[in-house]
Protein backbone atom coordinates (compact mmCIF):
# COMPACT_ATOMS: atom_id res chain seq x y z
CA UNK A 1 0.00 0.00 0.00
CA UNK A 2 1.18 3.53 -0.68
CA UNK A 3 1.64 5.97 2.16
CA UNK A 4 -1.11 8.56 2.04
CA UNK A 5 -0.83 11.71 4.12
CA UNK A 6 -3.95 13.83 4.27
CA UNK A 7 -4.79 17.12 5.97
CA UNK A 8 -1.77 16.77 8.23
CA UNK A 9 -1.42 19.41 10.93
CA UNK A 10 1.54 19.59 13.32
CA UNK A 11 3.02 22.36 15.39
CA UNK A 12 5.66 22.71 18.08
CA UNK A 13 4.73 25.54 20.43
CA UNK A 14 3.77 28.45 18.21
CA UNK A 15 5.70 27.06 15.28
CA UNK A 16 3.49 25.49 12.61
CA UNK A 17 5.41 22.80 10.74
CA UNK A 18 2.59 21.22 8.73
CA UNK A 19 -0.73 22.81 7.90
CA UNK A 20 -3.27 21.06 5.68
CA UNK A 21 -0.46 19.02 4.22
CA UNK A 22 -1.15 16.29 1.64
CA UNK A 23 1.28 13.88 0.03
CA UNK A 24 1.40 10.33 -1.39
CA UNK A 25 4.49 8.15 -1.31
CA UNK A 26 4.18 5.37 -3.86
CA UNK A 27 4.50 1.74 -2.90
CA UNK A 28 7.84 0.01 -3.51
CA UNK A 29 9.47 3.15 -4.86
CA UNK A 30 12.23 5.31 -3.48
CA UNK A 31 10.82 8.78 -2.80
CA UNK A 32 13.29 11.53 -2.11
CA UNK A 33 12.67 14.65 -0.03
CA UNK A 34 14.79 17.75 -0.50
CA UNK A 35 14.32 20.81 1.63
CA UNK A 36 15.94 23.54 3.70
CA UNK A 37 17.23 22.92 7.18
CA UNK A 38 14.57 23.13 9.87
CA UNK A 39 11.72 22.75 7.37
CA UNK A 40 10.24 19.65 8.97
CA UNK A 41 11.73 16.70 7.07
CA UNK A 42 12.76 14.76 10.18
CA UNK A 43 9.43 15.66 11.75
CA UNK A 44 7.65 14.08 8.79
CA UNK A 45 9.64 10.85 9.17
CA UNK A 46 8.95 10.82 12.90
CA UNK A 47 5.24 11.28 12.20
CA UNK A 48 5.30 8.44 9.66
CA UNK A 49 7.13 6.16 12.09
CA UNK A 50 4.79 6.91 14.98
CA UNK A 51 7.54 8.41 17.14
CA UNK A 52 5.56 11.68 16.95
CA UNK A 53 1.79 12.09 16.80
CA UNK A 54 0.06 14.52 14.42
CA UNK A 55 -2.11 17.25 15.97
CA UNK A 56 -4.70 16.36 13.37
CA UNK A 57 -4.96 14.68 9.99
CA UNK A 58 -4.13 11.15 8.98
CA UNK A 59 -1.27 9.08 7.68
CA UNK A 60 -2.56 5.90 6.09
CA UNK A 61 -0.90 2.82 4.69
CA UNK A 62 1.65 2.29 7.41
CA UNK A 63 1.87 -0.77 9.59
CA UNK A 64 3.68 0.44 12.72
CA UNK A 65 5.09 -3.05 13.31
CA UNK A 66 6.72 -3.00 9.92
CA UNK A 67 8.99 0.02 9.67
CA UNK A 68 12.76 0.28 9.34
CA UNK A 69 14.31 3.63 10.15
CA UNK A 70 17.86 4.65 9.33
CA UNK A 71 18.41 7.63 11.58
CA UNK A 72 20.76 10.50 10.99
CA UNK A 73 23.13 8.73 13.44
CA UNK A 74 23.78 4.96 13.47
CA UNK A 75 22.15 4.48 16.91
CA UNK A 76 24.03 1.29 17.79
CA UNK A 77 24.39 0.05 21.36
CA UNK A 78 28.02 0.83 22.24
CA UNK A 79 28.19 -2.01 24.77
CA UNK A 80 27.15 -4.71 22.32
CA UNK A 81 29.03 -6.13 19.35
CA UNK A 82 27.80 -5.59 15.81
CA UNK A 83 26.31 -9.07 15.78
CA UNK A 84 24.58 -8.56 19.13
CA UNK A 85 23.21 -5.26 17.89
CA UNK A 86 21.60 -7.04 14.96
CA UNK A 87 20.41 -9.92 17.13
CA UNK A 88 18.24 -7.43 19.04
CA UNK A 89 15.78 -7.56 16.16
CA UNK A 90 14.88 -11.18 16.81
CA UNK A 91 12.72 -12.54 19.56
CA UNK A 92 14.58 -14.44 22.27
CA UNK A 93 12.54 -17.62 21.79
CA UNK A 94 13.07 -17.85 18.07
CA UNK A 95 16.81 -17.30 18.47
CA UNK A 96 17.05 -20.38 20.67
CA UNK A 97 15.00 -22.52 18.33
CA UNK A 98 16.81 -21.91 15.12
CA UNK A 99 20.27 -20.69 14.27
CA UNK A 100 18.79 -19.44 11.01
CA UNK A 101 19.02 -15.81 12.18
CA UNK A 102 22.76 -16.10 12.52
CA UNK A 103 23.12 -16.94 8.86
CA UNK A 104 20.73 -14.09 8.00
CA UNK A 105 22.93 -11.74 10.00
CA UNK A 106 26.11 -13.04 8.36
CA UNK A 107 24.57 -12.76 4.92
CA UNK A 108 23.40 -9.20 5.50
CA UNK A 109 26.78 -8.15 6.91
CA UNK A 110 28.45 -9.54 3.80
CA UNK A 111 26.00 -7.69 1.62
CA UNK A 112 26.99 -4.35 3.15
CA UNK A 113 30.66 -5.29 2.91
CA UNK A 114 31.19 -5.96 6.59
CA UNK A 115 31.75 -9.72 6.47
CA UNK A 116 34.42 -9.81 9.14
CA UNK A 117 33.39 -7.27 11.77
CA UNK A 118 30.52 -9.11 13.48
CA UNK A 119 32.38 -9.51 16.73
CA UNK A 120 33.72 -5.95 16.94
CA UNK A 121 32.19 -3.19 19.03
CA UNK A 122 30.80 -0.06 17.34
CA UNK A 123 33.64 2.14 18.60
CA UNK A 124 36.09 -0.15 16.83
CA UNK A 125 34.49 0.72 13.48
CA UNK A 126 34.80 3.81 11.32
CA UNK A 127 31.83 6.17 10.95
CA UNK A 128 31.05 4.74 7.52
CA UNK A 129 31.14 1.18 8.79
CA UNK A 130 28.74 2.04 11.61
CA UNK A 131 26.35 3.60 9.15
CA UNK A 132 26.51 0.39 7.11
CA UNK A 133 25.59 -1.62 10.19
CA UNK A 134 22.56 0.66 10.54
CA UNK A 135 21.70 -0.05 6.89
CA UNK A 136 22.14 -3.79 7.49
CA UNK A 137 19.82 -3.52 10.49
CA UNK A 138 17.18 -1.73 8.43
CA UNK A 139 17.19 -4.40 5.74
CA UNK A 140 17.46 -7.31 8.15
CA UNK A 141 14.26 -6.18 9.79
CA UNK A 142 11.31 -7.42 7.71
CA UNK A 143 9.56 -4.14 6.97
CA UNK A 144 7.34 -2.75 4.26
CA UNK A 145 8.50 0.82 4.78
CA UNK A 146 12.04 2.14 5.04
CA UNK A 147 12.65 5.67 6.36
CA UNK A 148 16.08 7.24 5.85
CA UNK A 149 17.12 10.54 7.40
CA UNK A 150 20.28 11.82 5.70
CA UNK A 151 22.07 8.53 6.28
CA UNK A 152 25.06 9.53 4.18
CA UNK A 153 25.53 13.11 5.30
CA UNK A 154 28.49 12.49 7.61
CA UNK A 155 30.47 10.47 5.08
CA UNK A 156 33.10 11.52 2.58
CA UNK A 157 32.38 11.59 -1.13
CA UNK A 158 33.80 8.25 -2.31
CA UNK A 159 32.46 6.31 0.65
CA UNK A 160 29.06 7.89 0.11
CA UNK A 161 29.01 6.81 -3.53
CA UNK A 162 29.99 3.29 -2.63
CA UNK A 163 27.29 3.09 0.03
CA UNK A 164 24.67 4.42 -2.37
CA UNK A 165 25.62 1.71 -4.87
CA UNK A 166 25.48 -0.91 -2.15
CA UNK A 167 22.14 0.43 -1.07
CA UNK A 168 20.66 0.23 -4.56
CA UNK A 169 22.01 -3.30 -4.93
CA UNK A 170 20.27 -4.42 -1.75
CA UNK A 171 17.10 -2.56 -2.61
CA UNK A 172 16.92 -4.24 -6.04
CA UNK A 173 16.87 -7.60 -4.27
CA UNK A 174 14.35 -6.51 -1.67
CA UNK A 175 12.15 -3.69 -2.95
CA UNK A 176 10.47 -1.76 -0.20
CA UNK A 177 8.73 1.59 -0.01
CA UNK A 178 11.52 4.03 0.80
CA UNK A 179 11.30 7.62 1.99
CA UNK A 180 14.72 9.22 1.74
CA UNK A 181 15.50 12.65 3.19
CA UNK A 182 18.55 14.61 2.14
CA UNK A 183 20.09 18.04 1.80
CA UNK A 184 22.14 16.88 -1.10
CA UNK A 185 20.59 17.04 -4.56
CA UNK A 186 23.18 14.78 -6.25
CA UNK A 187 22.61 12.10 -3.68
CA UNK A 188 18.84 12.26 -4.14
CA UNK A 189 19.14 12.09 -7.92
CA UNK A 190 21.32 8.98 -7.65
CA UNK A 191 18.82 7.20 -5.45
CA UNK A 192 15.28 8.40 -5.79
CA UNK A 193 12.63 7.74 -8.43
CA UNK A 194 10.34 10.52 -7.26
CA UNK A 195 11.65 13.74 -5.75
CA UNK A 196 9.67 16.17 -3.59
CA UNK A 197 11.14 19.59 -2.91
CA UNK A 198 9.88 21.11 0.35
CA UNK A 199 9.62 24.79 1.21
CA UNK A 200 10.48 26.15 4.63
CA UNK A 201 7.83 25.72 7.35
CA UNK A 202 4.89 25.55 7.17
CA UNK A 203 5.86 22.99 4.56
CA UNK A 204 4.63 23.34 0.97
CA UNK A 205 5.58 21.02 -1.84
CA UNK A 206 7.38 23.32 -4.26
CA UNK A 207 8.06 20.68 -6.88
CA UNK A 208 7.35 17.02 -7.61
CA UNK A 209 9.67 15.36 -10.09
CA UNK A 210 9.45 11.81 -11.45
CA UNK A 211 12.70 10.41 -12.84
CA UNK B 1 61.38 -6.60 20.66
CA UNK B 2 59.57 -3.29 20.84
CA UNK B 3 56.62 -4.84 22.59
CA UNK B 4 58.78 -6.45 25.24
CA UNK B 5 60.52 -3.17 26.05
CA UNK B 6 57.14 -1.53 26.21
CA UNK B 7 55.97 -4.15 28.69
CA UNK B 8 59.14 -3.76 30.72
CA UNK B 9 58.62 -0.04 30.77
CA UNK B 10 55.04 -0.28 31.93
CA UNK B 11 56.11 -2.77 34.57
CA UNK B 12 58.86 -0.43 35.69
CA UNK B 13 56.48 2.48 35.95
CA UNK B 14 54.12 0.31 38.00
CA UNK B 15 56.89 -0.61 40.37
CA UNK B 16 57.80 3.04 40.64
CA UNK B 17 54.21 3.91 41.48
CA UNK B 18 54.01 1.26 44.19
CA UNK B 19 57.35 2.36 45.63
CA UNK B 20 56.08 5.92 45.67
CA UNK B 21 52.97 4.89 47.58
CA UNK B 22 55.02 2.93 50.09
CA UNK B 23 57.22 5.98 50.52
CA UNK B 24 54.25 8.20 51.27
CA UNK B 25 52.82 5.67 53.74
CA UNK B 26 56.22 5.42 55.40
CA UNK B 27 56.36 9.18 55.77
CA UNK B 28 53.02 9.35 57.59
CA UNK B 29 53.82 6.39 59.85
CA UNK B 30 57.10 8.05 60.69
CA UNK B 31 55.28 11.26 61.55
CA UNK B 32 52.91 9.27 63.77
CA UNK B 33 55.85 7.56 65.49
CA UNK B 34 57.54 10.91 66.12
CA UNK B 35 54.33 12.40 67.49
CA UNK B 36 53.86 9.39 69.79
CA UNK B 37 57.40 9.78 71.07
CA UNK B 38 56.86 13.50 71.63
CA UNK B 39 53.54 12.96 73.46
CA UNK B 40 55.24 10.15 75.33
CA UNK B 41 52.08 8.63 76.76
CA UNK B 42 50.61 5.44 75.24
CA UNK B 43 47.34 6.30 76.94
CA UNK B 44 46.95 9.39 74.74
CA UNK B 45 48.75 8.33 71.58
CA UNK B 46 50.20 4.83 71.25
CA UNK B 47 53.07 4.34 68.82
CA UNK B 48 52.66 2.48 65.51
CA UNK B 49 54.66 -0.40 66.93
CA UNK B 50 52.45 -0.66 70.00
CA UNK B 51 49.35 -0.54 67.77
CA UNK B 52 50.73 -3.40 65.67
CA UNK B 53 51.58 -5.37 68.79
CA UNK B 54 48.00 -4.89 69.86
CA UNK B 55 46.77 -6.38 66.58
CA UNK B 56 49.01 -9.42 67.08
CA UNK B 57 47.78 -9.90 70.67
CA UNK B 58 44.15 -9.58 69.55
CA UNK B 59 44.69 -12.08 66.75
CA UNK B 60 45.69 -14.67 69.33
CA UNK B 61 42.09 -14.84 70.47
CA UNK B 62 39.44 -16.69 68.48
CA UNK B 63 36.83 -14.09 69.43
CA UNK B 64 38.78 -11.55 67.43
CA UNK B 65 37.90 -13.34 64.22
CA UNK B 66 34.31 -13.86 65.28
CA UNK B 67 33.92 -10.11 65.89
CA UNK B 68 35.42 -9.23 62.51
CA UNK B 69 33.41 -11.94 60.75
CA UNK B 70 30.08 -10.86 62.23
CA UNK B 71 30.72 -7.18 61.53
CA UNK B 72 31.71 -8.05 57.95
CA UNK B 73 28.48 -10.00 57.57
CA UNK B 74 26.50 -6.98 58.74
CA UNK B 75 28.29 -4.65 56.31
CA UNK B 76 27.90 -7.03 53.38
CA UNK B 77 24.34 -7.92 54.26
CA UNK B 78 23.34 -4.27 54.51
CA UNK B 79 25.18 -3.23 51.37
CA UNK B 80 24.02 -6.22 49.36
CA UNK B 81 20.34 -5.76 50.23
CA UNK B 82 20.62 -2.00 49.57
CA UNK B 83 22.20 -2.43 46.16
CA UNK B 84 19.95 -5.31 45.07
CA UNK B 85 16.75 -3.56 46.15
CA UNK B 86 18.07 -0.20 44.96
CA UNK B 87 18.64 -1.64 41.52
CA UNK B 88 15.22 -3.26 41.20
CA UNK B 89 13.21 -0.43 42.79
CA UNK B 90 15.39 2.18 41.09
CA UNK B 91 14.62 0.67 37.68
CA UNK B 92 10.95 0.67 38.61
CA UNK B 93 11.16 4.27 39.84
CA UNK B 94 12.97 5.42 36.72
CA UNK B 95 10.51 3.73 34.39
CA UNK B 96 7.29 4.39 36.26
CA UNK B 97 6.40 7.92 37.32
CA UNK B 98 3.68 7.04 39.89
CA UNK B 99 6.02 4.57 41.56
CA UNK B 100 8.68 7.27 41.71
CA UNK B 101 6.20 9.68 43.31
CA UNK B 102 5.38 7.08 45.97
CA UNK B 103 9.00 6.19 46.73
CA UNK B 104 10.52 9.64 46.60
CA UNK B 105 9.13 11.11 49.87
CA UNK B 106 10.12 7.94 51.74
CA UNK B 107 13.67 8.07 50.37
CA UNK B 108 14.09 11.81 50.91
CA UNK B 109 12.81 11.51 54.48
CA UNK B 110 15.32 8.80 55.39
CA UNK B 111 18.06 10.79 53.70
CA UNK B 112 17.36 13.83 55.83
CA UNK B 113 17.32 11.95 59.17
CA UNK B 114 20.48 12.10 61.28
CA UNK B 115 22.16 8.68 61.35
CA UNK B 116 22.20 8.66 65.15
CA UNK B 117 18.42 9.13 65.37
CA UNK B 118 17.90 6.29 62.94
CA UNK B 119 20.12 4.00 64.99
CA UNK B 120 18.46 4.79 68.31
CA UNK B 121 14.95 4.55 66.87
CA UNK B 122 15.60 1.24 65.15
CA UNK B 123 17.13 -0.07 68.37
CA UNK B 124 13.78 0.54 70.08
CA UNK B 125 12.09 -1.85 67.70
CA UNK B 126 14.46 -4.68 66.91
CA UNK B 127 17.19 -6.86 68.43
CA UNK B 128 20.58 -5.22 68.93
CA UNK B 129 22.49 -7.62 66.69
CA UNK B 130 20.34 -6.73 63.70
CA UNK B 131 20.29 -2.97 64.23
CA UNK B 132 23.57 -2.28 62.37
CA UNK B 133 22.41 -4.25 59.34
CA UNK B 134 19.04 -2.53 59.19
CA UNK B 135 20.57 0.90 59.70
CA UNK B 136 23.19 0.23 57.02
CA UNK B 137 20.36 -0.67 54.68
CA UNK B 138 18.41 2.47 55.59
CA UNK B 139 21.43 4.67 54.95
CA UNK B 140 22.73 2.94 51.79
CA UNK B 141 19.46 2.17 50.03
CA UNK B 142 18.44 5.81 49.33
CA UNK B 143 21.84 6.51 47.77
CA UNK B 144 21.55 3.50 45.48
CA UNK B 145 17.94 4.13 44.60
CA UNK B 146 18.54 7.77 43.69
CA UNK B 147 21.57 6.86 41.59
CA UNK B 148 19.76 4.13 39.69
CA UNK B 149 16.76 6.35 38.99
CA UNK B 150 19.17 8.93 37.61
CA UNK B 151 20.82 6.26 35.48
CA UNK B 152 17.49 5.20 34.01
CA UNK B 153 16.58 8.79 33.23
CA UNK B 154 19.90 9.47 31.55
CA UNK B 155 19.41 6.53 29.19
CA UNK B 156 19.79 7.73 25.62
CA UNK B 157 16.34 8.49 24.19
CA UNK B 158 17.64 7.88 20.69
CA UNK B 159 18.49 4.27 21.49
CA UNK B 160 15.05 3.81 23.05
CA UNK B 161 13.39 5.20 19.91
CA UNK B 162 15.45 2.80 17.81
CA UNK B 163 14.31 -0.10 20.00
CA UNK B 164 10.70 0.99 19.63
CA UNK B 165 10.89 1.18 15.85
CA UNK B 166 12.44 -2.28 15.59
CA UNK B 167 10.03 -3.80 18.13
CA UNK B 168 12.79 -4.94 20.46
CA UNK B 169 11.40 -7.12 23.25
CA UNK B 170 10.73 -5.36 26.54
CA UNK B 171 13.04 -7.71 28.46
CA UNK B 172 15.86 -6.92 26.04
CA UNK B 173 15.22 -3.18 26.29
CA UNK B 174 15.83 -3.57 30.02
CA UNK B 175 18.81 -5.92 29.81
CA UNK B 176 20.52 -4.43 26.76
CA UNK B 177 19.72 -0.72 26.98
CA UNK B 178 18.65 0.31 30.48
CA UNK B 179 20.96 -1.91 32.52
CA UNK B 180 24.16 -1.01 30.64
CA UNK B 181 23.20 2.68 30.91
CA UNK B 182 22.54 2.32 34.62
CA UNK B 183 25.73 0.34 35.25
CA UNK B 184 28.13 3.27 35.86
CA UNK B 185 25.58 4.83 38.22
CA UNK B 186 25.07 1.52 40.04
CA UNK B 187 28.82 0.98 40.36
CA UNK B 188 29.36 4.38 41.89
CA UNK B 189 26.42 3.72 44.22
CA UNK B 190 27.96 0.40 45.23
CA UNK B 191 31.33 1.99 46.02
CA UNK B 192 29.54 4.69 47.99
CA UNK B 193 27.46 2.14 49.85
CA UNK B 194 30.52 0.12 50.83
CA UNK B 195 32.32 3.20 52.14
CA UNK B 196 29.25 4.40 54.02
CA UNK B 197 28.30 0.89 55.13
CA UNK B 198 31.46 0.44 57.17
CA UNK B 199 31.13 3.64 59.07
CA UNK B 200 27.43 3.23 59.70
CA UNK B 201 27.70 -0.40 60.76
CA UNK B 202 30.47 0.20 63.30
CA UNK B 203 28.71 3.27 64.69
CA UNK B 204 25.45 1.37 65.02
CA UNK B 205 27.24 -1.51 66.72
CA UNK B 206 28.47 0.84 69.42
CA UNK B 207 25.18 2.66 69.93
CA UNK B 208 23.07 -0.49 69.89
CA UNK B 209 25.50 -2.62 71.94
CA UNK B 210 25.52 -5.23 69.21
CA UNK B 211 27.55 -8.30 70.08
CA UNK B 212 29.82 -9.76 68.85
CA UNK B 213 31.16 -6.84 66.88
CA UNK B 214 34.16 -4.69 66.03
CA UNK B 215 32.22 -1.69 67.31
CA UNK B 216 31.82 -3.04 70.83
CA UNK B 217 35.50 -4.00 70.94
CA UNK B 218 36.30 -0.39 70.12
CA UNK B 219 33.93 0.76 72.81
CA UNK B 220 35.37 -1.56 75.49
CA UNK B 221 38.91 -0.50 74.58
CA UNK B 222 37.80 3.07 75.21
CA UNK B 223 36.10 2.52 78.57
CA UNK B 224 38.97 0.37 79.88
CA UNK B 225 41.39 3.07 78.71
CA UNK B 226 43.21 0.62 76.43
CA UNK B 227 44.12 3.28 73.93
CA UNK B 228 46.58 1.01 72.11
CA UNK B 229 43.78 -1.52 71.45
CA UNK B 230 41.51 1.29 70.32
CA UNK B 231 44.14 2.11 67.74
CA UNK B 232 44.59 -1.56 66.85
CA UNK B 233 40.88 -2.00 66.17
CA UNK B 234 40.79 1.18 64.14
CA UNK B 235 43.72 -0.07 62.09
CA UNK B 236 41.84 -3.31 61.49
CA UNK B 237 38.77 -1.42 60.28
CA UNK B 238 40.87 0.64 57.90
CA UNK B 239 42.63 -2.44 56.51
CA UNK B 240 39.37 -4.36 56.09
CA UNK B 241 37.65 -1.52 54.29
CA UNK B 242 40.66 -1.01 52.00
CA UNK B 243 40.80 -4.71 51.13
CA UNK B 244 37.08 -4.86 50.45
CA UNK B 245 37.22 -1.76 48.27
CA UNK B 246 40.08 -3.21 46.22
CA UNK B 247 38.36 -6.57 45.82
CA UNK B 248 35.16 -4.87 44.71
CA UNK B 249 36.99 -2.70 42.19
CA UNK B 250 38.81 -5.77 40.87
CA UNK B 251 35.57 -7.71 40.43
CA UNK B 252 33.95 -4.78 38.64
CA UNK B 253 36.93 -4.39 36.30
CA UNK B 254 36.86 -8.10 35.53
CA UNK B 255 33.20 -7.98 34.55
CA UNK B 256 33.47 -4.90 32.39
CA UNK B 257 32.66 -5.15 28.72
CA UNK B 258 34.31 -3.11 26.06
CA UNK B 259 31.62 -0.52 25.42
CA UNK B 260 30.50 -0.18 29.03
CA UNK B 261 29.69 3.30 30.19
CA UNK B 262 30.30 4.73 26.74
CA UNK B 263 28.11 7.34 25.24
CA UNK B 264 26.42 6.17 22.06
CA UNK B 265 28.47 7.10 19.05
CA UNK B 266 27.07 9.36 16.43
N1 LIG C 1 10.65 17.83 19.59
C1 LIG C 1 10.60 19.10 19.15
N2 LIG C 1 10.19 20.09 19.97
C2 LIG C 1 10.11 21.37 19.55
N3 LIG C 1 10.42 21.76 18.31
C3 LIG C 1 10.83 20.83 17.44
C4 LIG C 1 10.95 19.44 17.82
N4 LIG C 1 11.39 18.76 16.74
C5 LIG C 1 11.53 19.65 15.75
N5 LIG C 1 11.22 20.91 16.14
C6 LIG C 1 11.22 22.10 15.31
O1 LIG C 1 10.54 21.80 14.13
C7 LIG C 1 11.19 22.34 13.02
C8 LIG C 1 11.46 21.26 12.01
O2 LIG C 1 12.42 20.37 12.55
P1 LIG C 1 12.97 19.13 11.74
O3 LIG C 1 13.95 18.44 12.61
O4 LIG C 1 11.84 18.32 11.24
O5 LIG C 1 13.70 19.83 10.52
P2 LIG C 1 14.53 19.17 9.32
O6 LIG C 1 13.83 19.54 8.08
O7 LIG C 1 14.72 17.73 9.59
O8 LIG C 1 15.88 19.96 9.43
P3 LIG C 1 17.38 19.46 9.15
O9 LIG C 1 17.52 19.40 7.68
O10 LIG C 1 18.23 20.49 9.76
O11 LIG C 1 17.51 18.12 9.81
C9 LIG C 1 12.43 23.03 13.53
O12 LIG C 1 12.17 24.42 13.59
C10 LIG C 1 12.63 22.46 14.91
O13 LIG C 1 13.16 23.45 15.75
MG1 LIG D 1 16.44 16.54 10.12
Amino acid sequence: MSVIISKLYKKYGDEIIFEDFNLVFEKNKISGILGPSGAGKTTLLNLCSGLEKPDSGTIEGINPQSISYIFQEPRLLPWRTVRENLRLLFKEKSIRKAGAHESDIDGMLKLVGLGSVGDLYPQELSGGMRQRVAIARAFLYPSELLLMDEPFSSLDYSLKNRLIEDFLKIWEQDKRTVIFVSHNEDEIRQLAQVIFTFSDKPVQILKKETL
Amino acid sequence: MKISTFLENSQQSRIKKVLGKIGVAFFWVLLWALAARWVNSPLVLPSPLKTLEGVVTLAGDFEFFVSIGVTLLRVFGGVFISVALGLVLGLAGGLNKPFYEIMNPFVSTIKSLPVVSVIILINLWIASGLVPLVVTFLICFPVTWTNVVQGVRSTDKKLLQMAKIYNVEQSKIISDIYLPSVKPYAVSALMNAIGLGWKVTVTAEVLANALPSIGMNLYYAKIYLETDLLFSWTLIIVICSLVIEKITLYMIARNNRKGDGQCPLS
